[in-house]
């Protein structure tokens, strides 16, 4: 081969390789071992003929043989500059619906959690989220361009390899009961705008939200774009769950702190938080024991400031103090009385200051016989008769 | 009738017989399928056919230095490529034969 040749048929090899450029480089290389040495081989066969005009005739262009060897090998067609701007336009707009919807999904959920704080966060991630969905219900092949990312091939492969444990299984059995959450769903979500706004404009658009979320989920199955809808929605859907939950959750556990009115466990007339007795001298009584006229203790419960609980008849209580210095429990009685001189007639006892020492704590005048006296006639010694 | 229509579905068969009883390097095959009467088979079908069969793993591959010119990249029949060519020649045979019968005596 003289060198007018080499130089010609090193044209004709270059203008193969540009058109392989978008191949792998070891795939490239690997073509021009086997086809440079074939265009070589022909070139050397013409002898004296060799023209590159006669090589093309032989061969064609080398675009046309890099051609012809691309459809029979298999790989994919040449990318053009215009397809692969478009594709970098079609990944970003892919990209941009899939993390808004990840965003929306997140947003919904947290908003609902949060009865609705960081408004203005939520209106932008709701307005990205918006523009996604109209994206994907507006733009053909979006959805394609979104199961290409790479993102989304990662997570259906994680996917496929949950498949197979015992947990998916469980979790598919379930499916039979999607209708029954696609109706709870929508049941929350207008609960939600009820817990949210009050019945304003903001509870008239969950309603019509609740019911695009009942669509959404049957339509979701089989078009993946209602996903758009679906999963914002069964975000907001377990934030309200869970607010729901835990607001019940809340008041069920402060409930001995937070609302300590007396429950009758039994079927004993209610009774005062607190009870104080005197005897005819207006000396008050200490651990007096109280029954009804059918000798049922008058059993009510009493908290004290560990939390410890008593629940029995006997009265008056300490009374349980908050201040300053923390919770203390304070024996005794936090008044004195004017006993009435006449008998008939009855003084209410008179507040007169709370001077718990005064009181006589020490003494042990206790049993629940009979008082010595009473300003009424009151019955004496209850016996439990039954 | 365009032959190169017919040729696209049966390159891959043809391509693993012309191996079976010898290597060759891409422009050796490309002659002995000419030599057996495939005149329109091109020549860059033929190499592109031989890398992708190559990639499916039927063949195997080894370099030959020449005394004159490049040195060749030789490509042989391996066990799989053995299998799929028995496999490809009985289909194509039935294939042929149905179609003899749907001639009959008309051609």
């Amino acid at each position: 081969m003289n060198t007018q040749t080499s130089t010609e048929v090193r044209h004709y090899l270059d203008g193969m390789r540009e058109a392989l450029a978008d191949l792998p480089a070891a795939e490239v290389a690997e073509i021009m071992d086997d086809a440079g040495a074939h265009v070589t081989e022909v070139a050397d066969e013409m002898g004296e003929e060799f023209s590159l005009a006669a090589l093309t005739d032989r061969l064609g262009t080398p675009r046309a043989y890099a051609d012809e060897l691309r459809v029979a090998a298999g790989y994919p067609a040449p990318a053009s500059p215009a397809a692969e701007k478009t594709e970098v336009r079609s990944t970003l707009l892919a990209r941009f619906a899939l993390w808004s919807l990840v965003a929306g999904v997140v947003m919904a959920f947290s908003f609902a959690l949060t009865r609705g704080d960081g408004a203005e966060l939520t209106v932008v991630v709701g307005l990205c989220a918006a523009a996604g969905a109209l994206l994907v219900f507006r733009q053909h092949g979006l959805l394609a361009d979104i199961a290409r990312l790479p993102e989304v091939i990662a997570l259906r492969d994680a996917l496929a390899r949950g498949e197979r444990s015992d947990l998916y299984k469980a979790f598919a059995s379930l499916r039979a009961f999607q209708p029954v959450w696609w109706v709870g769903r929508a049941l929350l979500i207008a609960a939600g705008g009820l817990l949210m706004y009050r019945p304003t404009t903001g509870f008239v658009l969950a309603l019509a939200l609740a019911a695009l979320s009942l669509v959404a989920g049957p339509k979701a199955r089989t078009d993946r774009r209602w996903l758009w809808i679906s999963l914002p929605a069964t975000g907001f859907a377990l934030g309200v769950l869970l607010l729901v939950l835990g607001t019940l959750a809340t008041r069920f556990d402060s409930y001995p702190f937070g609302n300590p009115a007396p429950v009758t466990y039994h079927q004993s007339p209610p009774t005062p938080g607190n009870i104080y007795v005197f005897d005819k001298d207006g000396k008050p009584l200490t651990d007096v024991h109280l029954y009804d006229e059918d000798g049922r203790p008058l059993d009510a419960p009493w908290y004290g400031c560990q939390g410890e609980d008593r629940h029995d008849n006997r009265f008056p209580r300490p009374r349980v103090v908050h201040d300053e210095k923390g919770c203390h429990e304070v024996a005794g009685v936090p008044f004195t009385i004017v006993m009435p001189t006449a008998p008939t007639t009855t003084v209410p006892p008179t507040p007169v200051s709370p001077t718990p020492g005064q009181t006589t704590s020490g003494q042990t005048t206790t049993q629940p016989s009979s008082p010595s006296a009473s300003l009424s006639p009151a019955p004496t010694t209850v016996t439990p008769t039954g | 009738m365009d032959t190169s229509q017919l040729l696209k579905g049966v390159l891959d068969l043809a391509v693993l017989a012309v191996l079976r009883k010898e290597d060759g390097y891409g422009y050796d095959v490309l002659r002995r399928l000419r030599a057996g009467g495939l005149d329109g088979v091109g020549d860059a079908s033929v190499y592109g056919t031989l890398r992708r069969l190559y990639n499916a793993g039927l063949l195997t591959s080894y370099v030959v230095p020449s005394e004159e010119g490049p040195h060749r990249k030789y490509y042989s029949l391996n066990e799989p490529g053995r299998a799929r060519l028995l496999d490809s020649g009985k289909t194509w045979k039935s294939f042929a034969q149905a179609l003899d019968d749907l001639l009959g005596e008309g051609a």
